[in-house]
């Protein structure tokens, strides 16, 4: 081995360590406890080869937790999408108070997802909640938003979505500032309006941006926690446990089965890289890189 | 230009996954080490050396050293100020021992916190864990329950509820600590003015529904509000004499099989499930805190909670709290309450002296003077019959003063723990099973089966057992069952 080599290793332990430490080796001890029962206390083990992953393919209620993983995820594009339009619409050179407009668009996202959760809690509370109140104001009976199956994925997926929201516009923005001036002034002298510029120069030039806010939220969303843990707590029934709550509720909430919540910890894993690379191979052609 | 902004889109891509993978995950391999560790031969020897030999066997040699004791617990805030302020004056009391509390979160943290600490090392001496844990607990074989430690007789000085329900066939396995149950808070306010007078101490459902008709002819909104955790249907379950699981309750043998899809348990849930489905009540979900808003608003004339939140509701509601029992099904006798709250275990060091000082600290926490201070300081029950009988002037005077507190410790001393022909009343020494924490989160789910799924309360209970059946048979495994 040469001194070069020598020493370019010497530079890439430390980061090596820390990663073999803090994710490689947890990664290849989940493995073998996904093949495994685990007794509550760890002192036990039953090897049970790919039982785990068999029940939990016949499971109907890991099917569900797929369903509401899905589910939420479509919530964020759609949130996705609003964050794109605000943030259109704060570029337009905007007087003096855009920054004012900026700031408070990016306040959730300095909020923890705790935080959230627990303000978000009492607007939604069916008896003395903001959410209903304002609603009744218009003659609108609101619904009971966190403990109905039918609106509780709703409620947690707009937490979700509010909170993501100033990120998202801030990194639009920061790709419509990447857009040349002087494509919209080529445009307005060929007659182009307002839409036609929004469809044909800023949308198609922002796609990297895009594409780069559909995999972010993609994967945030499916890792989404904190907001279930404080709204719901999974529930009513097991309407918004998602497969990240799961395999948490399974491994450390109450009597933990470690073995079972590693086998969903790994199809969650495999789940989101799927996703990405489908993401890649799907929709990387379509876009334009300026 | 092209290249870079894929290439950071992929970086994205799987720093987000790996540290999902890495957050996940980590925790999981917390408890494969411990595995692990517990493997190890070198553990056994310990564990029965530990229950032949007599504690204390040898006296403290060299009393200049001081042995250190680590405490974990899971009281936060003011809870914990005065575990704090217990331990201070247990220190201060002698110099052979000294006590670390250390808070670890909630009980679940402080539960993953002993697992990790199996292999890690570190392990406290003595764990606060809750009450449902208790079968978990001896199953980490790594306790060393108090009987060891206790002489004859001294069991007899705790009132019977917390001592049968952390009792085996050996005696006390742990020492209650921070004991509560189930109580009726009202607004006296609304009682008046509906005209109704303060509940009878065993009242039955149909009582309650009119109390709730009166109320709400009245122009209360609501009758009641709780959460739709498993806590009130255990314990009104109880209360109305039925059983929540198969072996006399887990207790003369271990819980195979959940009973409590049968007889009084649907009773006691259709009660339950009506109150909300019928607009008696709102529909929270499963909350420990929600309700708190309903009812010091008053949108709701009474509210379920723990006995532990009394000072909380007296000193929070801008009107007058009184405190009430909880009801029973209308074809059963009042039973009384399972206690509820947590205990102190002591673990097995491998080093009597140590064990031994653990322990001096545990029975300090349980003295009358102790136990009065935690009692006024928390609102959690004092766990001493002496006490009851002949409180000192402090605690009478703070009864006088705080008449709900003596709702709660009255509902507690007067349950029936033994049948009239003398054998145990299993119902109120309350289920024991290993996986008991996960059973109660099926019963949440049942609520909402049935409030928002369409099942009756028997179907929804029936599944409910049916899932409860598949964790236990999970469970027990493990031990043979």
């Amino acid at each position: 081995m040469s001194r070069q080599n020598t020493s370019a290793y010497l530079y890439i332990l430390p980061t090596f360590a820390v990663l073999g430490l803090f994710v490689y080796f947890p990664i290849i001890a989940s493995a073998r406890l996904s093949l495994n029962r685990v007794a509550p206390f760890g002192n036990q083990e039953i090897w049970v080869g790919l039982g785990n992953y068999t029940r939990l393919l016949q499971d109907p209620e890991f099917w569900d937790t797929i369903r509401v993983s899905v589910l939420m995820t479509a919530g964020t594009i759609v949130g996705v999408g609003v964050a794109v339009g605000i943030a259109i619409l704060l570029s337009v050179p905007m007087r003096r108070l855009s920054w004012l407009h900026r700031s408070l668009i990016f306040v959730p996202v300095v909020i923890s997802s705790a935080i959230a959760g627990v303000l978000f809690r009492l607007l939604y509370n069916p008896v003395v909640g903001f959410f209903n109140y304002w609603l009744s104001l218009v003659g609108i009976d609101g619904p009971n938003w966190l403990n109905s199956r039918s609106w509780a994925l709703t409620a947690v997926t707009i937490t979700v979505v509010w909170r993501q929201i100033g990120f998202n516009v801030i990194i639009a923005l920061a790709g419509l500032q990447q857009i040349d001036e002087q494509l919209y002034e080529a445009a307005k002298v060929d007659g182009a309006g307002v839409i036609a510029r929004v469809r044909k120069i800023t949308l198609p030039l922002l796609t990297p941006t895009l594409f780069f806010l559909l995999i972010v939220n993609v994967i945030i969303s499916l890792q989404t926690f904190g907001e279930i843990n404080i709204l719901t707590d999974g529930g009513p029934g097991r309407a918004t446990t998602n497969l990240v709550y799961s395999v948490f509720v399974d491994a450390f909430v109450g009597t933990s089965f470690r073995g079972f919540a590693s086998a969903q910890a790994f199809l969650l894993a495999i789940l989101i890289v799927v996703i990405s690379f489908v993401q890649f191979r799907g929709l990387g052609k379509r876009v334009h890189y300026g | 230009m092209r290249r870079i902004s894929r290439l950071i889109a992929l970086l994205a891509v799987f720093a987000l996954v790996a540290a999902a993978c890495g957050a996940g995950d980590g925790d999981d391999a917390a408890a494969g080490d411990t595995t692990a560790a517990t493997e190890a031969p070198d553990q056994a020897p310990d564990e029965t050396t530990a229950e032949t030999e007599p504690p204390a066997e040898e006296p403290a040699e060299e009393p200049a050293e001081r042995i250190t004791v680590q405490f974990w617990h899971a009281m936060a805030d003011d809870l914990g100020a005065v575990v704090d302020q217990l331990v201070d004056a247990y220190n201060s009391s002698q110099d052979a021992v000294e006590v670390v509390a250390t808070f670890q979160g909630s009980y679940d943290d402080t539960y993953n916190a002993l697992i990790a600490s199996f292999d890690a090392g570190g392990e406290p001496n003595i764990v606060q864990n809750f009450d449902l844990a208790a079968q978990t607990m001896i199953d980490t074989g790594k306790l060393a329950p108090a009987y060891q430690y206790m002489s004859p007789g001294d069991a007899d000085a705790f009132l019977a509820a917390p001592r049968d329900y952390y009792s085996d066939e050996n005696g006390m396995v742990a020492l209650a600590f921070n004991s509560s149950t189930p109580i009726v808070y009202y607004n006296a306010g609304m009682f008046e003015s509906a005209g109704l007078d303060a509940p009878a101490e065993d009242w039955t459902f149909d009582e309650f529904l009119a109390t709730c008709e009166t109320l709400q002819a009245s122009g209360v909104q609501f009758c009641a509000t709780f959460g739709t955790v498993g806590w009130y249907f255990e314990q009104i379950l109880a209360n109305s004499g039925g059983l929540y699981f198969d072996n006399d309750n887990g207790r003369t043998g271990r819980a195979t099989e959940a009973v409590f899809n049968t007889g009084q348990g649907v009773e006691v849930f259709d009660f339950l499930t009506g109150l909300i489905a019928n607009g008696q009540a709102p529909n929270l979900g499963s909350t420990w805190t929600d309700t708190d808003s309903v009812f010091f608003a008053g949108e709701a004339a009474m509210i379920f909670d723990s006995t532990s939140g009394a000072r909380g509701f007296q000193d929070n509601a801008d009107f007058e709290v009184q405190t009430a029992f909880i009801p029973h099904s209308n074809s059963s006798e009042r039973n009384g309450v399972v206690i509820g709250g947590a205990a102190l275990w002591l673990m097995d060091s491998g080093d009597e002296a140590i064990n031994a000082a653990a322990w001096d600290f545990m029975s300090f926490m349980t003295q009358a003077e102790q136990q009065v201070v935690w009692h006024t300081g928390t609102g959690y029950f004092p766990v001493l019959g002496s006490l009851q009988d002949s409180p000192p002037a402090d605690l009478a005077s703070f009864w006088e003063e705080n008449p709900n507190f003596v709702t709660a410790i009255n509902q507690l001393a007067t349950t029936k723990t033994i049948n009239d022909d003398g054998s145990p009343n299993y119902a109120v020494l309350g289920g024991r099973a290993g996986p008991f924490p996960e059973i109660r989160r099926i019963i949440v789910e049942a609520y909402s089966a049935v409030l928002d799924g369409g099942s009756t309360p028997q179907e929804a209970l029936d599944e409910a057992a049916g899932k409860a059946n598949q964790t236990l048979s999970d469970y027990n495994e493990f031990f043979g069952g």
